[in-house]
C-alpha cells in the first residue's frame, strides 16, 4: 500500500517511453547484429553514444526511469518478447543467433555473480571455473544418451554448487582480502586440475554432444514451410527462457526478506549479527545459490559451443565475468545485460578489437572505478512489490 | 518482578595484554534506566560488545531474566530480546529507511527460500504489517520522517539518523535496549529532543529497560535511575547521578588526578 | 626415495621460497602502509623483469658481452625501472583511492595488472611468445652422489636471503625503516611527528617493486625462459603467502613464500599418482588454512572498532 509513492507517474500511458526504449534497443540489436562492415559497426557505436547523451541532456532517461518504476512487469514482458521477436527475425543467421545466446549466458552467469558481489559483498575470482564446471557436467553427461537434457542443465548446476562446499567455511570465516584469496586460489586450483586430469581430456579439452529433446537433435536444423532455420535457433530460444526465469528469481529474491538480509550482512556484518540475521547462513545462501546460476548457465553454454577446454575458464575470463558485474552497476541485473552486450558482442562485431578485447575491457573498467563507480546503471532502491499499485 | 533483569558476575575481557573489562559485576532491574560512564576507553563500549555477543568475555558470567548468556553469538543476545545502537552509526546508507528499520525486524520472519521466492503470500503479508509498524514508530519521532520512508538514509542528517537507529531497535519489541552514546555528531538541542523521544516511546511500552553509554552529563543526570562509572575496566562508584557526581574518586578518575 | 632426490628437492624447495618471499613482502609492505592489496604486483614484476630483458638486448646490441657487467646492467634497469614504476602507481592510482572502498583498489589494480600483462603480450615484439632468457650466470655444478648443486642457484639463493636480510635491517634499523613503521601503525599520529607520508608510501612502493623485480630477473636467470604471463602466477603465489603468513607482517610473508614453496614441493614429491597436481596441492592447502586460520598465520591487529 505504501509503495513508491514518489515513483508513481500521474501520465496517462506510463510506460509509453520506456516501452519506445525497448522497441529501440531491439532494433539497435538487430542492425548491429547485421552490420558487417566495421564503418557500419562503428557508426553504430557513434549512434549509441550520441543517442545516451542526448537522453541524459534532455531528462529523457528520468522520464524512462519513472515508467520503469510505474509499469515494472509490462516493461519486462515486453523486452523478453522483443527479444523472442529479435531472435525469430534472425533465425537464418546462424553467427547473430550464437551471438545472442551467448550475450544471454553471460547475463545469466552475471546475475549469479550479482547475488554474490552486488548482494552479499562476497566477491568471487573463480566465476570461470563453476561456469567451466557447468560445462564439464554437460560434457560429460551427454555423451550418456538415457539423461535427458534439462536434467544435464540442472546436473550442470549443482555439479558447481557440489564443489564449492569445500569453499564455504573458507568463506565464511574470512572477510575482504582474506576472502578474495580463497576464490582466486580456487579459480587456479580448478583450471590446472582441468589442464593435468586425462579423464576430462587435459588441455585439448572435450566434445560436447547436443542437446536432444524428446530424441530431437537440437543440431537437426528445423525447416519450417522450406525456409532453412539454423540450430542455433534453439539455444537463443533457451537461452532466453533461461534469463528471463534466473532474471524473475533474482528480482524476486532482490525483494525478499532474504535479498534485505544479504544487503545488510554486505553494509555492515557486525550490525546485522545485532538484529538477529544470521551471516553465515546469508553469505551461505548466496554463495550456492550464485554458483547454482553459474554452472546451469555454463553447462548450456558447453552445450551450445560443442567443445570445451581448460583455457576457456581462466582467471582473465573469471575477470570477465567480473568485469561485466562492475560495468554494468553492481547490483542492477538491467546494467549487467547492458554490459553483457558491450563485453560479449563488441570484440566480435569488431575484429580489430579481438585482439586487444582483454586490454580494452581493464582499462574501461579502471575508467568507471575511478570516475563513475555505481557503473552505468546504478541500483534502485528496493521495491518488494512493484506492480501493487497498478494491480490494486 | 523478581531478581534482576540482566546481570554482569565478574567479567573479564582481556585483549592481548590489555586488560578492557575487570571484574566488572552488575545489576540492572526491570523498567530500570542505567548510565554508564567512565572517561575514554574505561570499557563502556566493550561491555556492551561483550553483552551482545560481539566478543567472548575472557572470565565470568552474563545472566539475562536468570539465563546464563555467556560467550552466546549476537543473534541468540537479539532472540532474547536485546537490541543495541552503535557509537558511530551504523545505518546502511544506500537503503530506504524502510529497509533500514525492517532489518531490525526480518530475523523473525519467513526465511525459506520457498516463502521468499516462489509463494510470496505471507511476504506480502509480513511486508505490509512491518512496514505499518516501522512506519509508526517512526511517526512517534517525527511526522516529517514518516512522510519520507522510501528516501535512502545516506540523505539524511545526524539526528535522523540516530532517531531511524533507534526505530531499527524498538521494532522488534526488545526488552532491553543499548545506547551507546546518542549524542555522539549531534548538537546539545538535538540531543535532548531525541532523549525525549526515547522517553515518550518507552512511556506507550511496557517498561523497557535502557543501558545508557554517555558523555553528555546532562542526558546522563536527566533520564537514569542509576549510574555505574567505569575507569580502566573497573568499576569505581555506583549510585544516583548526584551521588557518584560527588564521589572523589570519579572525580579523579574524570579529572586524571591521583 | 635416496637422499640425493631429498636434496635436490630441497634445493629447489629453498629457491622457489626465497623467490616467493621476494614477491610477498611487496604485498605486505603495501598493506602496512595503506591498508590496501596491490594486485597489480605480479604483473609490475614481470614488466620489470621485461625491462631487464631489454637492457640486455641493448648491452649485446653494444658490444658488452661479459656477464657479469650485463648482469649488472641488467639488475640496475630492471629494479630502477620497476622501483619507478611502482611508485608511479602508488602516486596515480592508488594514494587518490586511498578513501574509496578497499575492495575497489583490489580491482583496480587486478585490472591494472591484466592491463599491464596485455600491453606487454600485445605490443613487446612478438611478445605473445616465451622469451630465452640468458644465462649470465655460472652454469658449473657440484655433484654429491646423484645431487648436482648448482653453482648458479646457490648464488641466486644467497642474493635472494642477502636482500631479504637487507629489506628487514631497512625496516627495523633505518630512519626510512622507523617512518614506514609509524605511517604502519597510524598514519595521523605519523603525519604530526613530521613525516612526508606521501614520500614514505611511495618509497615503500618503489621498495617493494624492486625487491619484487629481483625475484623476477631470479626466475629468468634460473628457467632461462621469461614470458607475458609469468607475473600473473607468481603475483597470486605472492599474495597467497602474504595473506597465509598473516598481511602487514614482514615475517609472516617470509612464512608465507616458504610455505607455499614446501607445500609445491610435497606435492612433487610425495603425490603418488602425478606430481602435476603440485598446484592444484599447495592451493588446495592455502584454502584450507584460510578456513582454519582466516587472518592468516600471524594474524593482523584486529581493527573492526564497535
Amino acid at each position: 500500500m505504501t509503495n513508491t509513492p514518489l515513483l508513481q507517474s500521474d501520465r496517462a500511458r506510463p510506460w509509453a517511453c520506456a516501452g519506445a526504449v525497448i522497441l529501440a534497443a531491439g532494433l539497435y540489436g538487430w542492425a548491429l547484429l547485421m552490420a558487417e562492415e566495421t564503418w557500419q559497426v562503428l557508426s553504430l557505436l557513434i549512434l549509441a553514444v550520441v543517442a545516451t547523451g542526448v537522453a541524459i541532456k534532455t531528462g529523457f532517461v528520468r522520464r524512462v526511469e519513472r515508467d520503469w518504476a510505474a509499469s515494472e512487469t509490462r516493461l519486462n514482458r515486453l523486452a523478453f518478447a522483443v527479444l523472442i521477436a529479435l531472435i525469430l527475425v534472425l533465425s537464418g543467421a546462424h553467427f547473430a543467433l550464437l551471438m545472442i545466446s551467448t550475450v544471454l549466458l553471460y547475463f545469466v552467469a552475471s546475475l549469479g555473480l550479482n547475488i554474490q558481489f552486488g548482494f552479499t559483498g562476497l566477491v568471487n575470482f573463480a566465476g570461470a571455473a563453476f561456469f567451466g564446471a557447468g560445462a564439464y557436467t554437460a560434457a560429460v553427461l551427454g555423451t550418456m544418451p538415457m539423461i535427458p537434457p534439462i536434467l544435464i542443465l540442472i546436473a550442470g548446476g549443482m555439479v558447481a554448487m557440489v564443489i564449492s562446499l569445500p569453499l564455504l567455511i573458507p568463506i565464511v570465516r574470512t572477510t575482504g582480502h582474506y576472502a578474495a584469496v580463497v576464490t582466486i586460489a580456487f579459480g587456479v586450483l580448478f583450471r590446472t586440475f582441468l589442464e593435468v586430469n586425462e579423464v576430462l581430456g587435459g588441455p585439448q579439452g572435450l566434445m560436447v554432444n547436443s542437446m536432444k529433446v524428446f530424441g530431437w537433435d537440437f543440431y537437426d536444423a528445423p525447416s519450417v514451410g522450406g525456409l532453412d532455420i539454423s540450430f542455433y535457433v534453439n539455444y537463443a530460444l533457451l537461452a532466453a527462457g533461461l534469463a528471463a526465469l534466473v532474471f524473475t528469481l533474482f528480482r524476486r529474491l532482490e525483494r525478499s526478506w532474504i535479498g534485505l538480509h544479504m544487503d545488510a550482512v554486505r553494509l555492515d556484518e557486525t550490525a546485522a549479527a545485532c538484529f538477529g540475521i544470521s551471516v553465515k547462513r546469508t553469505k551461505i545462501q548466496a554463495f550456492l545459490l550464485g554458483n547454482l546460476i553459474l554452472g546451469v548457465s555454463g553447462a548450456l553454454y558447453g552445450m551450445m559451443i560443442s567443445f570445451i577446454a581448460p583455457a576457456s575458464f581462466t582467471f582473465s575470463d573469471s575477470l570477465l565475468l567480473v568485469s561485466i558485474v562492475l560495468l554494468g552497476g553492481v547490483g542492477n541485473p538491467w546494467g549487467s545485460a547492458v554490459a553483457a552486450v558491450i563485453v560479449v558482442l563488441l570484440p566480435e562485431k569488431l575484429q580489430l578489437l579481438q585482439e586487444y578485447r582483454f586490454l580494452l575491457f581493464s582499462v574501461l573498467v579502471m575508467l568507471v572505478l575511478l570516475f563513475r563507480p555505481e557503473g552505468i546503471l546504478s541500483r534502485q532502491l528496493r521495491n518488494f512489490f512493484p506492480d501493487r499499485r497498478s494491480d490494486a | 518482578m523478581t531478581g534482576p533483569l540482566l546481570e554482569f558476575r565478574n567479567v573479564v575481557k582481556n585483549f592481548g595484554g590489555v586488560t578492557a573489562l575487570d571484574d566488572f559485576s552488575m545489576t540492572l532491574a526491570q523498567s530500570e534506566i542505567l548510565g554508564l560512564i567512565g572517561p575514554n576507553g574505561s570499557g563502556k563500549t566493550t561491555s556492551f560488545n561483550v553483552l551482545t555477543g560481539i566478543y567472548a568475555p575472557s572470565a565470568g558470567q552474563v545472566l539475562f531474566e536468570g539465563q546464563e548468556l555467556t560467550g552466546v553469538n549476537p543473534r541468540a543476545v537479539y532472540e532474547a530480546g536485546i537490541v543495541r545502537t552503535f557509537q558511530r552509526s551504523r545505518l546502511c546508507l544506500s537503503l530506504s529507511i524502510y529497509d533500514n528499520i525492517m532489518i531490525g525486524d526480518t530475523s523473525r520472519l519467513v526465511r525459506g527460500l520457498w516463502s521468499n521466492l516462489i509463494s510470496r503470500r505471507a511476504l506480502e503479508k509480513q511486508l505490509d504489517v512491518t512496514q505499518r509498524q516501522a512506519r509508526d514508530l517512526v511517526a512517534t519521532f517525527s511526522d516529517h520522517l514518516a512522510d519520507r520512508m522510501e528516501q535512502p538514509v545516506g540523505a539524511l542528517p545526524m539526528i535522523e539518523r540516530r532517531r531511524i537507529e533507534i526505530c531499527r531497535a524498538l521494532i522488534s519489541g526488545p526488552r532491553l535496549l543499548l545506547l551507546d552514546e546518542p549524542s555522539a555528531g549531534m548538537t546539545h538541542d538535538e540531543t535532548h529532543q531525541l532523549m525525549d523521544d526515547i522517553l515518550d516511546v518507552r512511556a506507550r511500552g511496557d517498561g523497557l529497560s535502557i543501558i545508557i553509554v554517555e558523555h553528555e552529563m546532562g542526558v546522563i543526570e536527566r533520564i537514569t535511575d542509576r549510574c555505574i562509572v567505569l575507569s580502566y575496566g573497573r568499576k569505581i562508584a555506583e549510585g544516583t547521578y548526584a551521588e557518584v557526581a560527588a564521589d572523589r574518586e570519579v572525580q579523579n578518575a574524570y579529572l586524571g588526578t591521583d | 626415495m635416496d637422499l640425493g632426490l631429498i636434496a635436490q628437492y630441497l634445493a629447489n624447495g629453498i629457491l622457489l621460497g626465497t623467490m616467493y618471499a621476494l614477491v610477498a613482502v611487496g604485498f605486505t609492505l603495501f598493506f602496512g602502509v595503506l591498508d590496501v592489496i596491490k594486485f597489480s604486483h605480479g604483473d609490475v614484476l614481470m614488466l620489470g623483469t621485461f625491462i631487464g630483458f631489454t637492457a640486455w638486448l641493448g648491452l649485446e646490441a653494444v658490444g658488452i658481452l661479459k656477464p657479469w657487467i650485463q648482469l649488472l646492467g641488467v639488475l640496475l634497469c630492471s629494479l630502477a625501472g620497476t622501483a619507478l614504476i611502482g611508485a608511479a602507481i602508488a602516486k596515480w592510482l592508488i594514494l587518490p583511492l586511498k578513501k574509496a572502498p578497499q575492495l575497489n583498489t583490489l580491482l583496480i589494480t587486478l585490472m591494472l595488472g591484466t592491463a599491464i600483462r596485455e600491453a606487454v603480450r600485445l605490443f613487446y615484439p612478438n611478445g605473445s611468445n616465451p622469451k630465452a632468457f640468458p644465462a649470465l650466470l655460472p652454469n658449473s655444478s657440484i655433484e654429491i652422489g646423484n645431487f648436482a648443486l648448482r653453482a648458479d642457484s646457490v648464488i641466486l639463493v644467497v642474493s635472494g636471503l642477502a636482500l631479504i636480510g637487507l629489506l628487514n635491517l631497512v625496516i627495523n634499523r633505518t630512519r626510512l625503516g622507523l617512518a614506514i613503521r609509524a605511517v604502519a601503525q597510524d598514519e595521523e599520529t605519523a603525519r604530526t611527528m613530521g613525516i612526508n607520508y606521501t614520500l614514505v608510501v611511495l618509497a615503500t612502493f618503489a621498495i617493494g617493486s624492486g625487491v619484487a623485480a629481483f625475484a623476477g630477473i631470479m626466475n629468468g636467470l634460473y628457467y632461462n625462459e621469461i614470458n607475458f604471463g609469468m607475473g600473473l602466477i607468481l603475483g597470486l603465489i605472492g599474495f597467497s603467502a602474504a595473506i597465509i603468513g598473516g598481511l602487514g607482517n614482514l615475517y609472516g610473508a617470509i612464512l608465507g613464500g616458504f610455505l607455499f614453496a614446501g607445500l609445491q614441493v610435497i606435492g612433487a614429491a610425495l603425490l603418488p599418482f602425478a606430481s602435476a597436481y603440485k598446484d592444484v596441492f599447495a592451493f588446495s592447502v592455502v584454502i584450507a588454512l584460510m578456513a582454519w586460520k582466516p587472518t592468516g598465520l600471524i594474524p593482523e591487529r584486529s581493527s573492526d572498532r564497535v
